[in-house]
């Protein structure tokens, strides 16, 4: 039997149906012709909260001379607040040295309140054979220009997963993170229990000393004990972080791990780490970046190492045929030629430099693929910063707005 | 500068389905993306050791291999093969009847099935439900035809007649007229916000043509996540000669006298030979990106008529969870955790921070057990926004607060309704908000669901709209997406994109000829 179907009479009904249209009409009709504005508060807020880049001109330098480190305070360079971000996040910074374009992620050492009068700070340790850190300390000088990107990164406190106390590993310069976070409970913008454990070589290596003894003395939140390998001082211990020094600080009951520290540190306190049979969602790690001796990883492809190949990068129009070492990231090699490409961690894990392999094969170390995407992996994208050309290869990289 | 013969700004599902349609009919595309993956919503990202598909529920209209849908019949047309999970109930929904009873059903996939369970939930709903199922079908089955592009009015008198009866109505009022007891009414609205009006407003054309789909044809979602999706659209237009840059933004649109001539784009400059097709806000477009006296006096009406008002803003979190959805107590794909089922209360309680205590629960791996590693499983949760009152200002200091409180609320409601406690199993969590909505897809307010689809900005009068004529639009411009004649989701979107495209390639290349 057909449908039938009525709300009013036909008629009625009808009148409706053609309404739609006449109400339309009649809507667009009244209404005024008026200029459309493009701008909602909403949009203009969220590129507050996640800015392309920031230019930053540094304010001031500050020098940590046993430490062989320097911090740079940059200064929004119109005046305007810096974006607001969670202690424990970083920055890329943009750099122009000789005819390379690189970036590089420096975890924010000043706290979130200092971001809203346009502060951003960060601590660069040099680096022995190093390129953009012995740049950096070298030659930036106060009054330079420098671009940053926005707030990036996972390694932040977050209250539904993360205990309430949080044990902190952290080694030389990768206290960063850490002073930011004991920053930002000083300040009541973060509110958890913060014990860190903070390995140096002697007392005076340690960096930020005289900051964290002073937070520590004025909040009752934050604890630091000092871990000297080399040397034996009164008020601090001896030795490395290892699972007997965690427990002795640990509070009763659950708590987090933190970690951020050199490659060294990570492969020995993930060891300690095991011993203590914690969850291993209530430890986190920073990220690491890519090994920088990866012929000796046991799957690499012996044969490749010590070659060069040429790697044919596309971005838009633009094609470049540049040279791949096969020791090199591929995006290290993009960035050698000067070519600006969009990337953040530079450990495998953010995606953005996520870029199409067109053709040719490269090794990736199972310890940076975690952060590709399952059908990524399937159709050939591939994450340059953490990808060694093994034959020559050609790469679609997506543009950058940075620069 | 290169010229194509279409360029397409925007790798939305409408960017993406349009890229495909032209490419499918020959025509040379160049598809533009301001990020390095496609996608726009249709995307995922990485945390940890999980994958979470940001904003895909279910994607209505896929149906199955034998049975297949109009999505999946697109697909295949373009030549995409999507790995499917299908959502084998439709919903549950946790809540209370208007008459202040407590609710907790659970609907079935597949028509009979519906009715047969609606009729065990609602004693003596049989007969109005089946009507109401048929009303459905014819409706979907005329805008299908009043979409084509040769409507003989005779025809639609001989077979469609239900749809102009109900078309002129809001959802409440055709649920009224259908005899619908309350209960099954009450049952029956829970899908509004996934249209973002409340049934008061809701057209009952634009209700039923997602409706009916979703029930009879099932719901399906990609097995790994809508970057699956997205990911192989773009690497199908790739083979079918297309060109696609990533990292491209267009900045403004170039024009010849009247006529749009290409884009200008942080990568340089573009040409198209026959026209653009943006997927973006037309207030965006209207309002920034083209010069400023060729904005047509109808387009900057119709802006005005709609007045800024964007449908659902999103807040949405995300958990990686170590434990399998068993071990947890989830059995359901989705559970909608509602106030009330009278949707004016619920949108006006939806408004504000304050009063948002609505959330819909996904536990993807329901279907789909490996969709996270082994011995975990990962949850969603949804709410939106119906009013921006509450983001119009930013204030730093307690931003994070807010994703953390929502994320808690989030998890508060699952265990005081459902009884699900996931606060001991949380190994990743990500919260999105609509200023992340806003940041990611440029989209106004983060409105996903564009401008409000009330009675005279719906889905058939915009479709009217569009068969009488696109000549107020500008010269080889038109913007494809939500705000288009199908309204939100993914599947409008996908058509929206192709009907759009189909529309320049008969309108763009007779003018030039
Ligand atoms: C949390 C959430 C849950 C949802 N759930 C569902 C669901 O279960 N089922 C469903 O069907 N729908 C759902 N939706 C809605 C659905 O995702 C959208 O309605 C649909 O994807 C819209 O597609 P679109 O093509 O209009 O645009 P978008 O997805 O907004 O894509 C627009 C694209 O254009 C790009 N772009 C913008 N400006 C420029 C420029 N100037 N230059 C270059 N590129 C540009 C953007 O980066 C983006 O990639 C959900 C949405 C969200 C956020
Ligand atoms: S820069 Fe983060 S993955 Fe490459």
């Amino acid at each position: 039997m057909a449908l039938e179907f009525k709300v009013r009479s036909l008629g009625g009904d009808l009148k409706r149906f053609v309404g739609l249209i006449t109400d339309r009409e009649h809507a667009i009709k009244k209404a005024p012709e008026k200029d459309v504005d493009p701008v909602f508060a909403i949009n203009e807020n969220a590129k507050l909260l996640h800015p392309d880049y920031q230019k930053m001109v540094i304010q001031d330098i500050i020098e940590h001379k046993g430490a062989d480190s320097k911090t740079f305070v940059f200064k929004k360079a119109d005046g305007s607040k810096a974006a607001y971000f969670r202690a424990g996040q970083y920055v890329s910074v943009l750099l122009k040295i000789g005819s390379s374009l690189v970036t590089r992620p420096y975890s924010i050492c000043s706290s979130p309140a200092e971001a809203l009068e346009g502060i951003v700070k960060i601590t660069v340790r040099n680096v022995k054979d190093g390129y953009a850190a012995p740049y950096m300390l070298e030659n930036f000088k106060v009054g330079d220009e420098v671009c940053i990107s926005g707030p990036e990164g996972t390694f932040y406190y977050e209250p539904l997963r993360d205990a309430g106390h949080v044990i902190a590993l952290a080694g030389g310069s990768g206290i960063t993170p850490f002073l930011s976070m004991a920053n930002a409970i000083r300040e009541g913008t973060e509110d958890f229990c913060l014990t860190i454990l903070f390995g140096s070589r002697t007392e005076e290596n340690i960096l930020f000393k005289k900051e964290l003894d002073e937070i520590a003395s004025q909040c009752s939140k934050v604890k630091v004990v000092h871990v000297l390998s080399d040397e034996k001082k009164d008020g601090c211990e001896t030795g490395f972080i290892n699972a007997d020094l965690i427990r002795k600080y640990a509070p009763e009951g659950g708590y987090s791990i933190f970690m951020c520290g050199p490659e060294a540190m990570y492969r020995f306190a993930q060891k300690e780490i095991e011993k203590l049979q914690i969850e291993p969602r209530f430890v986190r790690r920073e990220l690491l970046g890519v090994t920088k001796n990866v012929a000796s990883l046991p799957d690499y492809p012996a044969e490749c190492a010590g070659k060069t190949y040429t790697v044919k990068v596309v971005i838009g129009e633009q094609e470049q045929v540049i040279d791949g070492k096969a020791e090199e990231t591929i995006l290290t090699a993009i960035e050698r030629a000067g070519i600006p490409a969009p990337a953040r961690c530079r450990s495998g894990e953010c995606g953005w430099c996520r870029s199409k392999l067109v053709s040719g094969t490269v090794y990736i170390p199972a310890e940076n693929d975690t952060g590709r995407r399952y059908v990524d992996k399937e159709r050939g994208y591939i994450h340059p910063c953490a990808s060694f050309p093994t034959s020559d290869v050609v790469i679609e990289v997506p543009g950058s707005y940075m620069q | 500068m290169k010229e194509f013969d279409y360029i397409v700004v925007g790798s939305g599902c409408a960017g993406l389905s349009a890229s495909l349609e032209l490419a499918v009919n020959n025509r040379k595309v160049l598809l533009i993306e301001q990020h390095n993956i496609p996608g726009g919503c249709a995307t995922s990202f990485v945390r940890g050791r999980f994958e979470f598909d940001p904003s895909l529920h279910e994607l209505c209209g896929v149906g199955s291999a034998e049975d297949p849908g109009f999505v999946r019949k697109m697909f295949a047309k373009y030549g995409v093969d999507i790995e499917w999970c299908e959502a084998t109930d439709c919903f549950r929904v946790i809540s209370t009847y208007s008459d202040g009873e407590p609710m907790d059903v659970t609907m079935p996939s597949g028509k009979e099935a519906f009715i047969d369970k609606m009729e065990y939930y609602v004693p003596g709903s049989r007969a109005s439900v089946t009507k109401f199922f048929a009303l459905m079908q014819n409706i979907q089955d005329g805008l299908d035809y009043i979409s084509g592009d040769k409507i003989d009015p005779r025809e639609i008198i001989k077979k469609y007649v239900p749809m102009v009866r109900s078309g002129g109505y809001t959802t409440s009022v055709v649920f009224d007229a259908l005899g619908l007891p309350q209960r099954a009414q009450d049952i029956l609205s829970v899908y509004w916000t996934y249209l973002g009006v409340d049934m008061e407003k809701l057209s009952f054309l634009h209700y039923a043509s997602m409706v009916n789909t979703y029930v009879t044809k099932s719901a399906y979602y990609p097995a790994h996540t809508s970057h699956e999706i997205s990911v192989k659209m773009t690497e199908r237009l790739r083979q079918l000669g297309g060109t696609v840059m990533m990292g491209c933004r267009a900045e403004k649109f170039l024009f010849e006298g009247d006529k749009c001539v290409g884009v200008q784009t942080n990568l340089g400059a573009f040409r198209a030979k026959y026209g653009v097709l943006a997927n973006i806000n037309p207030d965006i477009v209207h309002g920034k990106m083209v010069p400023q006296h060729l904005v047509p006096r109808r387009e900057k009406k119709i802006a005005a008529a709609r007045d800024r008002k964007l449908g659902g803003r999103m807040f949405t979190a995300y958990f990686g969870l170590n434990k399998t959805a068993e071990e947890l107590g989830i059995k359901d794909y989705s559970i909608f955790l509602v106030g009330t089922s009278d949707s004016v209360k619920e949108y006006d309680s939806l408004k504000h921070i304050a009063t948002n205590n609505y959330a819909i629960m996904l536990c993807y791996n329901i279907h789909n057990e490996a969709f996270s590693p082994k011995g975990t499983c990962v949850v969603s949760f949804t709410t939106m926004f119906t009013s921006a009152e509450d983001f119009n200002e930013l204030d730093e200091k307690e931003y994070f607060k807010l994703k953390t409180k929502m994320a808690k609320r989030f998890m508060d409601l699952l265990r005081e309704k459902a009884g699900i406690d996931l606060s001991d199993a949380v190994e990743e969590i990500t919260v999105a908000s609509p200023y992340t909505f806003a940041r990611y897809l440029n989209a106004p307010e983060g409105g996903v669901y564009g401008f409000e689809t009330t009675q005279w900005d719906g889905i058939i009068p915009r479709t009217i709209e569009m068969t009488m004529g696109l000549d107020y639009k500008l010269k080889h411009l038109y913007t494809i997406g939500t705000n288009g004649v199908r309204g939100d989701g993914y599947s409008s979107a996908y058509t929206d994109g192709q009907i759009l495209a189909d529309r320049a390639l008969a309108q763009f290349e007779k003018e030039d000829a």
